[in-house]
């Protein structure tokens, strides 16, 4: 019995050893897994799973995409908390915001480099998109879509108020003041909605002013964040809030959209998305749109959109592919449709992107500012939140508050 | 008479051997580990290769004035809910305990929101007490108590006292349940030795069904206790901190700091000091009922 | 005689008007939540807010989204694999860990007990990063199998802690005899130990699926492929999204979810209640 054991577990061994190396021979489809924030409930979403990723398979037979969707801020923890992990994705949709961050922490690929078709590949986006993407003179994403916000009214809510459109600054706290009150149901209504108080919703209003976050070279808050024109700015935002004609970063207030479509928010400051989730939910509701007020410093917006990035366990090849489909004409094509602003040339000069009226997105970016494109954003940015709620809440003055965060922003940014 | 040969010992051991194994690995080695990491400096960048940073993070934590707030959000908690969960289950067991018909409809429904999750029943909550929500309504214009909308949410003791009424909410029924079975046990003898020395129902309840359920309040208070310092999901689902972090506990700032800000050596410490806060008060809790008995 | 019976009449009374305002406390947000999860997410911001739907509004048309357009059976499946592989492993590692620690008393179990019941002062929560630490070196991250291990290491200091209660009250004679017999130690605990202890390991059970089923801040951490998700974090996922909330789907989400907790909970209070004050009473 015992002379037996040897050779049958060589034996054992070798077609373990056989069967192995037949399944790793065999070219199994290759998942790729893609993280995004479309919303899972979103006509977006919808085109990617429906639309998009179909298509992709279908072109792509031994590629399989399993696309997994956070909410925003949520996606971008996860990207952190996965790099130590070994989880991450292998390919991600991400806020421009967020690439120096991550590019810092050494987690996404310098595409230039390891793509040998790379520019011919990011010569069919639009190069102002693409600069989002260059971190020390290299590039790690692709530009995928690109937006800004504007002014969405409820026509009838201005109408009744008796106020135009406004264009000024000082036309916009007036009419604010104007709309706010109470309507016939005797419930609360306001001039303006601002989902949260971080720099995607506070930012516009500084420039605006004429303030700013940090120098040109970005190395130094104080000075700028505390600037009179930053301080004026803030000030005058948050007594729109205390004199109740700005709300909706509260947790007990009505959503954005739900309070816009039910005639509760007059006006808001919104994406091109906006227009297609409205028409889903609310497809009732009469609304205009118009750029930022100007005041001091012009009329400026802030620029927003999304890059698609490789990170540096990904099965290179299939994500490479799957990032050229996604940023292609017919992917940014199909993507417009919901909302999407394509950064793909052909994409643009396409009929159902031309039909999408996007010329009001398309001029507030151009006059839009970016916001600080250091690898400390986040943080800094959740610092902008808690200086912003002191400031409306009265427990700090504006002054007090973007002292202490010029500080704070100084030490974050050396 | 228990055998003592070499085969049952080796049995013995083969029964305890899956325990052990899950509990050193799981929750031994994790307190281990979290002592080690909150001596050091760690963040996103350096998860897995950590500098040893000596008690920095303790010194961070004490100078941190979030701390202070959810620290004594986390107290306030658990200051409130734990006696409110405790008096009013104890009131529906002493009421469940004197009547026959419908006890057990009673007690099936009052039990309810113990087994709805948490994330469900914070959502109804959140839901029922938004500005614009059905209370503020029935409240202001149904019962005329108020003279406008109450924006519960909004501000740190409002967020908080939310979060409170549905820890209250959800508690009540394991606590009465608790309170009833013990109740049983209190001997019958004594309740009428106590009505012949001339005691009323509040006599009664004070002299005879207080002390004979010592022992369970006890259990109960310890329980609640760790579970008021446990409390998250209510806080991330009907606040989530807001307005900046002011309505934040121990434990969801914890994870705050840890997964959004990579800060896993300050968490760590955090988690740390808030197991000897819990080790501490339930070492106090029970001296204070010890010594009682005495 | 009479007024006696009088006054123990309206104490009657009064026990049921209180027990009934109670029962009103915490039935109402649930019988909100089933109502609103009946109507179109467009009469959520009607006005005035009604507790039930007007009938010719009433639909199912959230539900339908749910069955049809979510992944819910797959959340549903995962939930029940992860509540079910934790209540089966739970049981037979704490059922033993209690016999040996309940009938076999030395110093050394003695003092193993003692430390395990300290463990418990210190909630699971509070060891996420160490667990997550741990989960990343075991490669149990955005696995199912991520979840198991940690849950059963949560529940079975309390689930030992209740079944030893039971496992200490049966009685000696019965387990001499079957050492005179020369039974194993296995055989004692299969055959004598298990089935008596059985409604403690039953009641037990039931609190650990509970436990599994609604668990959130471990599987949302964990967890990051929707088709990998539990309930809990596939309703929150539902929550969190955009700047509005379909709160008809999140309901009718959640009502589904809890159907199956809430059969289980009627159908087995008996041993529920028994489980949960074995425990509690002797303290």
């Amino acid at each position: 019995m015992r002379t037996y054991r040897k050779p049958v577990a060589a034996f054992l061994a070798c077609l373990m050893l056989m069967l192995c190396s037949c399944a790793f021979a065999e070219s199994e489809p290759v998942t790729i897994n893609f993280w995004h924030h479309y919303s899972a409930q979103s006509a977006e979403n919808e085109t990617l799973m429906n639309v998009l990723i179909p298509a992709f398979e279908a072109e792509n037979p031994g590629i399989r995409v399993n696309a997994v969707s956070h909410e925003w801020a949520e996606l971008h923890d996860k990207v952190l908390v996965s790099a130590n992990s070994n989880a991450l994705p292998d390919v991600a949709r991400c806020d421009i915001a967020w690439l120096p961050e991550f590019q810092k922490m050494g987690i996404l690929v310098a595409l230039d480099e390891e793509m040998p078709d790379f520019a011919q590949v990011s010569g069919q986006l639009l190069d102002s998109a693409m600069s989002t993407a260059v971190i020390g003179g290299h590039y790690y994403a692709l530009a995928l879509n690109t937006n800004s916000k504007i002014v969405f009214y409820n026509t009838a809510m201005l109408e009744a108020a008796g106020v135009a459109v406004p264009e000024t600054m000082d036309e916009w706290c007036e009419a604010l003041r104007k709309l706010s009150g109470e309507n016939a149901n005797g419930q609360q209504i306001w001039g303006w909605n601002e989902p949260a108080l971080a720099g995607w919703n506070i930012c516009p209003f500084i420039w605006s002013f004429g303030g700013s976050l940090t120098n040109a070279e970005q190395t130094v808050a104080s000075g700028y964040i505390n600037s009179p024109a930053t301080v004026r700015a803030v000030e005058t935002f948050a007594a729109l809030v205390q004199e109740g004609c700005i709300t909706g970063f509260n947790a007990g207030d009505i959503p954005m959209t739900d309070g816009f479509g039910t005639g509760r928010y007059a006006m808001m400051l919104e994406g091109p998305w906006k227009s297609a989730e409205l028409a889903g939910a609310y497809p009732d509701v009469a609304y205009g749109t118009a750029p930022i007020p100007a005041g001091e410093g012009g009329s400026v917006s802030v620029l927003g959109g999304e890059d698609i990035a490789m990170f540096s366990t990904a099965h290179k090849e299939a994500a490479w592919k799957f990032m050229q489909f996604m940023t292609s004409e017919f992917a940014e094509t199909e993507m417009a449709k919901c909302g999407q602003i394509p950064v793909n040339k052909a994409a643009l000069e396409s009929d159902t992107v031309k039909g999408a009226d996007y010329a009001p997105f398309i001029a507030a970016i151009e006059t839009a500012k970016a916001r600080p494109t250091v690898a400390a954003w986040s943080e800094m940015d959740n610092d902008l939140t808690v200086a912003m709620t002191a400031i409306v809440t009265g427990e700090k003055t504006a002054q007090e508050a973007l002292d202490e965060l010029a500080a704070q922003w100084d030490i974050l940014l050396k | 008479m228990i055998p003592k040969s070499r085969v049952h010992r080796a049995q013995l051991a083969l029964l305890l051997l899956p325990g052990l194994l899950v509990f050193a690995l799981f929750t031994v080695y994790p307190i281990l580990r979290l002592f080690w990491m909150s001596l050091c400096d760690m963040s996103f960048s350096s998860m897995l290769s950590q500098p040893f940073a000596g008690l920095s993070n303790y010194r961070e934590i004490f100078q941190d004035q979030t701390f202070w707030i959810v620290f004594v959000n986390s107290m306030a908690y658990t200051l409130i809910t734990v006696p409110g969960q405790m008096v009013l289950g104890l009131l529906l067991a002493v009421l469940l305990s004197g009547i026959r018909r419908f006890s057990v409809t009673f007690r099936v429904l009052n039990y309810m929101p113990v087994v709805t999750s948490w994330v469900i029943a914070s959502l109804v909550f959140r839901y029922i007490f938004n500005t614009e929500g059905l209370l503020n309504y029935f409240l202001w214009k149904v019962l005329g108590v108020t003279s406008s909308n109450i924006r519960w949410l909004d501000s740190r003791w409002g967020g908080l006292s939310v979060a409170m009424i549905l820890g209250v909410w959800k508690g009540i029924g394991w606590n009465m349940v608790i309170f009833l079975a013990a109740l049983q046990q209190v001997s019958k003898d004594l309740y009428e030795a106590a009505e012949i020395d001339g005691c009323g129902g509040w006599g009664k309840f004070l002299h005879v069904t207080l002390p004979g359920i010592r022992g369970t309040i006890l259990f109960v208070l310890i329980e609640l206790t760790i579970g008021g310092f446990n409390v998250f999901t209510s806080i991330k689902m009907i606040t989530g901190g807001r307005p900046a972090h002011q309505t934040d506990t121990l434990l969801t700032w914890m994870y705050y700091k840890a997964f959004s800000t990579g800060k896993f050596g300050y968490a760590a410490a955090l988690s740390f000091v808030m197991a000897l806060t819990l080790a501490l008060l339930a070492i106090v809790q029970f001296r204070m009922m010890r010594s009682r008995d005495a | 005689m009479k007024r006696l019976r009088l006054s123990r009449l309206r104490g009657a009374l009064v026990r049921y008007v209180l027990l009934g305002a109670a029962t009103a406390v915490f039935t109402l947000p649930m019988l909100y939540m089933i109502s609103t999860s009946l109507r179109p997410n467009g009469a959520l911001y009607e006005y005035p807010p009604r507790f039930f739907p007007r009938i010719e509004a009433l639909t199912l048309e959230n539900y339908d989204y749910i069955l049809h357009q979510s992944k819910f059976y797959l959340n549903f499946l995962n939930s029940v694999l992860v509540s079910v592989s934790t209540v089966a492993l739970a049981a037979a590692i704490a059922s033993a860990m209690a016999f040996v620690l309940g009938k076999f008393p030395s110093r050394g179990t003695r003092l193993l007990f003692a430390f395990i019941i300290v463990t418990m002062i210190i909630p699971g929560t509070t060891m996420i990063v160490p667990q997550f630490e741990l989960a990343t070196r075991l490669s149990l991250v955005n696995r199912l199998w991520g979840l198991i291990p940690f849950y059963v290491a949560w529940v079975i200091p309390f689930s030992t802690f209740m079944i030893k209660g039971f496992m200490e009250n049966i009685p000696g004679e019965i387990m001499d005899a079957a050492w005179m017999d020369g039974a194993s130690v296995l055989k004692v605990y299969f055959r004598i130990a298990l089935p008596l202890a059985s409604p403690a390991i039953a009641s037990v059970s039931i609190f650990n699926f509970l436990t599994a089923w609604e668990e959130y801040p471990w599987a949302n951490t964990v967890i990051n492929d929707n088709s990998r998700r539990t309930l809990p974090i596939a309703i929150a996922g539902f929550f969190g999204q955009h700047q509005f909330t379909q709160w008809g789907y999140v309901f009718a989400m959640s009502v589904l979810t809890l159907i199956p907790v809430v059969l289980i909970f009627i159908l087995c209070q008996r041993f529920f209640v028994q489980g949960l004050t074995a425990g509690s009473v002797k303290g």
